[in-house]
């Protein structure tokens, strides 16, 4: 009986202990409620396989210029709206410390690839295949878009739904100035 | 002479797809049953998102193809992983969250089997002693004594 009833409190410590490691791994609101609140919060790391061509593409190696990031899934309809002017914007600042980075989420690559054809996006896109980015960007839908600074910080604003050319420069001048 | 001919190109046309055209080897259904919508955690047929749709669309152009289902599902595990799918594998590292489960009640039955012979064992034992006498030698002797004065 003694054993039995070693076992029991083991079972509930054991219990206890995944419940407490959950509890401290949760990713909390991320980076995005802080920009909100006009806050500078170094870019989470973000490693993924490139959707065009092989290989990965880290946003560390980008470190220096100016990053703007922005969340897409291909179904999306308000990340078809968009999608031309953030293409343009890509263009237009392109050579000027600027790079943009495309993170496709939760998508067939067949519809993300159709998709960037159609709207003639040239710049560099990552594929987070399950959306596993997510929490610790804080993003809770697509699309969205953040800008980095040249330190590596994600600065505000923080644009969540359909953005707009106007908007886009606005952010890429704020953090070109940060 | 140029009508018939046009007449074989259009028959051509519309026969050749149908003629190449297989025997589904695979069930839409079953397959939407299998696969999980990521975006809204349920199931291809629970879910009518916009992704959803687009996995079904998915899934109906392979078995167009003819693919098999177990052709069908390995290529949504390469695109999305394992997290695809609805019930986990029973080979390899998934076999776990099968054997587990099955694990965890066989070893409850079993403990819950001990307990009861023990706790069986120990209420029988003590009902054996109070039928025996329901008193301690040292009160038997007492009892005996007293018995004895009264008696003479």
């Amino acid at each position: 009986m003694r054993a039995l009833r070693a076992a029991a409190v083991a079972s509930v410590l054991a219990l206890l202990g995944l419940l407490v490691w959950d509890l401290v791994h949760q990713n909390g609101p991320g980076v995005a409620a802080k920009v909100d609140k006009g806050k500078a919060v170094p870019a989470p790391e973000l490693v993924l396989p490139r959707l065009s061509g092989e290989g990965n593409l880290s946003l560390a190696s980008l470190r220096g210029k100016v990053v703007v990031v922005n969340f897409w899934q291909s179904s999306c309809y308000p990340c078809k709206l968009e999608a031309r002017d953030v293409a343009a914007a890509a263009r237009a600042w392109e050579g000027k410390e600027v790079v943009f980075l495309g993170v496709d989420a939760q998508d067939l690559k067949s519809s993300a690839r159709a998709y960037m054809k159609k709207y003639n996006i040239t710049y560099p896109n990552v594929r987070d295949a399950l959306g596993k980015t997510w929490p610790k960007w804080g993003v809770t839908g697509v699309p969205e878009t953040f800008f980095i600074d040249r330190r590596g910080r994600v600065v505000p604003p923080h644009i969540t739904g359909q953005a707009s050319r106007e908007k886009i420069d606005a952010g890429i001048r704020r953090a070109l100035q940060s | 002479m140029k009508a018939p001919a046009v007449a074989v190109v259009v028959a051509a046309l519309v026969l050749v797809p149908g003629a190449l055209a297989c025997t589904p080897r695979a069930s839409q259904a079953a397959l939407e049953s299998r696969l999980v919508c990521i975006e809204c955690h349920t199931t291809l047929d629970e879910s009518d998102s916009p992704f959803a749709n687009e996995l079904k669309a998915e899934v109906a152009r392979r078995i167009a193809l003819c693919q098999t289902e177990k052709q069908i599902l390995d290529a949504m595990v390469a695109e999305f992983g394992k997290e695809v799918l609805s019930t986990p594998q029973t080979h390899g590292f998934d076999l776990i969250a099968w054997v587990l489960p099955i694990g965890g009640i066989l070893v409850g039955a079993v403990a819950l089997a001990f307990g009861a012979r023990h706790w069986s064992r120990v209420r029988g034992a003590r009902v054996d002693s109070t039928q025996a006498s329901g008193l301690t030698p040292e009160d038997e002797l007492r009892l005996d004594e007293e018995l004895a004065r009264f008696d003479g």
